[in-house]
């Protein structure tokens, strides 16, 4: 194969790398810097070395909104996959309507993730929402979604399986590209449905689900808008969540050192969580990509 | 199939489809509802005001027959998303025009950009490509915390505070996500066009603009539309580079509109609701066939 | 080696969809206004001021009538109100980034962190016969509202105090005396248990008066008990001295008394209905409500038919000093942001706002007691609140409490609000409020080194 300069892939690339520089080296550094000094906005930064990350240890809120976010990962992205694998292969299988119905579970992912918060906590409404107002159908009094302390961060959790649609799309596609004579040659050898399911359908799409996890972990980590619209980090700070906390400080309690400070953190977790889930993958995904290429 | 199983998938199939249609439904159906009567139990003494709400998904509007209801839903349709629209709080119509704005713009230059990074990652052979391309990936991982007050500062050293542009300009330097989508769109292609267009005399430019690029209408069109939805429902973005309410994007002014109640009027939020999805769900239904297409070639290939 | 999706053939957007999306776009763009509302009213030649306000509804109707006046009274300057939720979050990104507008109405207990981060323009600048903001021409309470540091930064632009609203028919269909409300905590509590009814289930379905609604002010309590949350002098939390405790106590008490869970959701349920047809107190679910003087027109608006009356907020008995009544002072108040486009211009409408007149006719469009010494001749009389009279006289009583007057305070609340839901579900209150005070006083005390650090390099 025929090699070029590193000159002609940079300049290709140049504007990558330019666009990399301003609005993300450059703002990652300052951030690291911020994070050493006391600041709000408005005047300038004064440095206090590692007073901000020294700060952290003992501050409860930063404990409990690192504990909110993990929780609201750990337990959406895990509720997101087995959902949308099971709707996957639901809509794989040929029944009439399913193509509107695939449509109908693609379009939340469409719309501002303002739209749809605002929408649910109509539904969540404890006397005129929906959900509760059908669960009086049934004659259960249903809790206070999003104003019980018990109740709002699995409110949020439930609610984020709505917004699967990409996923099932893309699970979709890797659920037609696995060969169907590995299939059937399983049905020969007298395996059933769930041992076909379980044996080889979900080994031949493990890549995809394993970046699909990958991509949701990261995204879930800065979950934001839903707890901001929808609850502002309360009942009791049970959903108040990372991303939130650093907002709060950077724009209402004019912190913004601190804020880049907890950001950092914020960044490290996320690295060391992805870097964790890459490990992981590689030794238990099963390796398709190794022969496709 | 046993008749069986295919009956239990139907269901599955209805439950599935309820599950999804009913939120929507509900919202519509409360966006046409009218303001309850100021008149109410107040001064009724035992306060045993029932406010709980039964599940009707057609307003009770007191009509007699069905072409009297349509009048009035019609009419209250008008009055309600009139009344949004004209809103002294929120100027819908401003913010439908700045997210065009900013969805266009973001989505043209990031598919112009990212094509040219992504063919400089998937047809150009130079050392460090894949140190380099770990690189790119590795920017989807910094969150957005990190990175907004010294974007917005950034901005305003550069005096592009106070407009839309800090919304789109980051779009004319690609994306990792459009990157790496393009990026395995182009290495799919056959290798034997470029052979041909070298023999041509054709240098990387030639290439790029009159083999790869006419080959990849679908990648392109694909990236264009994944990014219009994003910047068009980005919500953070606006939140922190946009300064003033005549800048907003629907995204950003649903939730202007909002906090702006504190006696929420749900009805009139639901119409607020249904004006800004409304725009995303029709380009949906007209490029159904492209955004399905879209999302499934997005990163299977890991 | 091309495989998977990319093999199948893909079918692009159509070339019908393209035209009519593209169509679409353009019908839009060509429909959608070029300019911004505002920019379209403003009569040519004249200076353009934004005036950020957070008031919706008929309260920004009110306000809205004053810049009406404004820009009648004069050619030169033509003031637009534009309602922005959050004023202060919004105010300090914009002015960090040097584009913020030229008015901006903040409430007092922005004002210190406003100031001492140098984000407002302070008042006494110009010479004493031109300051708009003077000492003499405001309540004691309001004055120290205004100022941080002994200057003044802000005009005043309404103010409310808080006081106690009952409902008279529910007090007369329990036997109670409708024309003299309870006065003391004990008298409180004794009211609110006759007037609380249960549903068959036992669940509350009328609360006499609990301190979970509002939600609003969940610091409010400690001034019913002589407590305080803040030692201005020697910048000390002080929200777990003993008197400060006891209000959180009989908070406590109260949620025992209702049962602790069912009342906290009862509570909890009003969350997006206050000041609307479902506000706890106008749709008769609550009996007795701590609240301000707006209430009195969102009764109006919402339940004409609501027979109500208001009084002083009832405080312990040790501290009862009927001439001079305690509540909370706070202040709507105007500034002009550093580095806006216009200051002078600014300052000229905020020394028309400051006019007793104007004030006079804002404060009584949104049922408000005046901040001003000087009050128009049947401001009283008229006034739409029919006891804007109890407003008035915490106004201007020495046992008026203002919030504490720090920049941390933001933060501080933000830390009594969950301590406030837990002491309500049973936990310990002086251990509660313990953790608050370490945690609000590390905050008070990392401000302060950081400003004494600051002004040390100046």
């Amino acid at each position: 194969m025929r090699r070029d300069g590193a000159r002609v892939g940079l300049l290709f690339t140049a504007p990558f790398w330019i666009g990399f520089a301003l609005f993300t080296a450059v703002p990652v550094g300052l951030s690291l810097y911020y994070g050493t000094t006391d600041y709000d906005l408005v005047e300038a930064p004064l440095p206090i070395g590692l007073a901000n990350f020294g700060e952290m240890a003992g501050d409860a809120v930063f404990w409990t909104a690192l504990r909110n976010t993990l929780v609201f990962a750990a337990c959406s992205v895990a509720l997101n996959t087995v959902v949308a694998l099971a709707l996957a292969l639901l809509l794989e299988q040929r029944l009439r309507g399913r193509e509107f119905v695939r449509a109908l579970v693609f379009a939340p992912t469409l719309v501002p993730i303002s739209a749809v918060a605002v929408g649910w906590l109509w539904l969540f409404h404890r006397d005129e929402g929906l959900i509760n107002a059908g669960l009086r159908i049934v004659g259960v009094q249903g809790p206070d979604w999003l104003g019980d302390a018990r109740w709002a961060l699995w409110s949020l959790v439930g609610m984020s399986a709505w917004v699967v649609g990409a996923q099932v799309l893309v699970y979709t596609a890797a659920l037609r590209d696995v060969p169907r004579s590995l299939v059937e040659a399983a049905a020969i050898d007298g395996a059933n449905a769930r041992q076909r399911l379980l044996r080889v359908v979900l080994p031949q799409i493990s890549p995809a689900v394993a970046f699909n996890v990958l991509v949701s972990i990261i995204w879930a980590l800065q979950v934001f808008a839903l707890p901001l619209i929808m609850t502002r980090g309360g009942p009791q700070n049970t959903t108040l969540v990372y991303s939130m906390y650093v907002w709060q400080n950077a724009f209402q309690y004019g912190r913004m050192g601190y804020a880049s400070a907890l950001a950092w953190v914020q960044f490290a977790v996320t690295c060391a969580l992805t870097a964790a889930a890459v490990a992981l993958a590689r030794k238990r995904v099963y390796a398709r990509g190794a022969t496709a290429r | 199939m046993r008749w069986s199983a295919r009956t239990v998938l139907y269901v599955l199939l209805a439950v599935v489809a309820c599950a999804w249609a009913t939120p929507f439904l509900w919202m519509v159906s409360t966006s046409l509802t009218p303001d309850v009567p100021v008149a109410n139990s107040a001064s009724d003494g035992a306060g045993s005001a029932d406010l709980s709400r039964g599940v009707e998904f057609l307003p009770d509007l007191g009509a007699d027959g069905p072409l009297d209801y349509a009048a009035r839903l019609a009419d209250q349709a008008r009055t309600n998303y009139g009344a949004v629209l004209a809103s002294d709080s929120a100027d819908f119509p401003r913010y439908y025009r700045n997210s065009l704005v900013v969805a266009f713009l973001s989505a043209g230059l990031m598919t112009l950009s990212s094509a040219v990074v992504a063919y400089g990652f998937a047809r150009v052979t130079w050392r460090g490509r894949d140190a380099a391309f770990a690189v790119v990936l590795g920017t989807m991982m910094v969150p957005f915390t990190v990175l907004m007050a010294p974007q917005y500062l950034l901005f305003e050293r550069l005096g592009l505070i106070g407009g839309l542009l800090p919304l789109w300009l980051p779009s004319a330097f690609g994306g990792a996500f459009s990157i790496f989508l393009l990026r395995q769109f182009f290495l799919g292609l056959p290798r034997a066009l470029d052979e041909a267009a070298l023999v041509d005399g054709c240098g990387h430019l030639g290439i790029f603009a009159r083999v790869i690029l006419p080959n990849s209408v679908p990648a392109l069109a694909a990236v264009f539309l994944l990014q219009f939805v994003a910047a068009w429902n980005d919500f953070v973005g606006p939140l922190v580079f946009l300064n003033h309410q005549e800048d907003y994007t629907l995204a950003l002014g649903l939730q202007m509109y909002q906090s702006q109640n504190s006696g929420t009027q749900w009805n009139l939020l639901m119409a607020a609701v249904i004006l800004t999805i409304l725009p995303v769900l029709l380009v949906f239904a007209l490029f159904q066939r492209a955004f399905t297409e879209s999302v499934t070639t997005r990163g299977v290939k890991g | 080696m091309p495989d998977g999706p990319h093999a199948r053939p893909t079918l692009g957007p159509t070339r019908r969809a393209l035209a009519i999306g593209g169509a679409a776009a353009a019908l839009g763009y060509a429909i959608f206004p070029p300019s911004p509302r505002w920019r379209r009213d403003v009569p040519t030649g004249r200076v353009a001021l934004r005036y950020w306000e957070k008031w919706a509804s008929h309260e920004g109707d009110a306000i809205q009538s004053v810049v009406d006046r404004f820009n009648a009274s004069q050619d030169r300057i033509f003031v637009v109100r534009v309602p922005v939720p959050e004023t202060f979050t919004k105010a300090m990104v914009a002015i960090g980034g040097g584009d913020p507008p030229d008015l901006v109405g903040l409430f007092s207990y922005n004002v210190p962190y406003f100031a001492e981060s140098g984000a407002l323009i302070p008042l006494d600048e110009l010479p004493e016969p031109r300051r708009p903001v003077r000492e003499e021409a405001y309540p004691r309470a309001i004055w120290e509202l205004l100022t941080h540091g002994g200057r003044p930064w802000v005009g005043v632009n309404t103010c409310y105090t808080l006081a106690l609203y009952a409902n008279r028919a529910h007090l007369r269909e329990a036997g109670l005396d409708d024309g003299n409300l309870p006065r003391t905590l004990d008298e409180l509590d004794a009211a609110a248990v006759r007037l609380d009814v249960r549903d068959t289930g036992g669940r509350i379905a009328r609360a006499g008066f609990l301190q979970a609604v509002p939600s609003w002010w969940p610091y409010l309590w400690p001034i019913a008990t002589g407590g305080r949350l803040f030692d201005d002098a020697a910048h000390r939390v002080t929200c777990d001295e003993e008197r400060s405790v006891a209000a959180f106590r009989w908070v406590s008490a109260t949620a025992e008394r209702l049962g602790r869970a069912d009342s906290l959701g009862f509570a909890k349920s009003f969350e997006r209905s206050y000041l609307s047809r479902t506000d706890p107190f106008l749709s008769g679910r609550v009996s007795m409500i701590v609240q301000g003087p707006w209430m009195a027109n969102f009764a109006r608006r919402f339940a004409p038919g609501l027979d109500f009356a208001a009084a002083p907020m009832p405080v312990a008995a040790d501290v009862l000093d009927p001439q001079s009544p305690r509540g909370l002072l706070e202040a709507d108040v105007i500034g002009i942001p550093r580095g806006c486009p216009h200051p002078e211009e600014a300052l000229e409408f905020l020394a028309f706002t400051q006019r007793p007149d104007v004030q006079a006719d804002l404060c009584s469009q949104h049922c408000k007691p005046s901040p001003m010494n000087e009050v128009p001749e049947g401001f009283r009389e008229n006034h739409p609140n029919p006891f804007v009279a109890v407003h008035e006289a915490i106004v201007r009583s020495p046992n008026a409490t203002v919030l504490p007057r720090h920049r941390a305070w933001k933060a501080y609340s933000d830390t009594i609000v969950p301590a406030f839901d837990r002491i309500w579900g049973g936990a310990d209150p002086k251990s509660e409020l313990e953790a608050v005070a370490r945690r609000a006083q590390a905050e008070v005390d990392r401000a302060d080194a950081a400003r004494r650090a600051r002004e040390e390099r100046a």
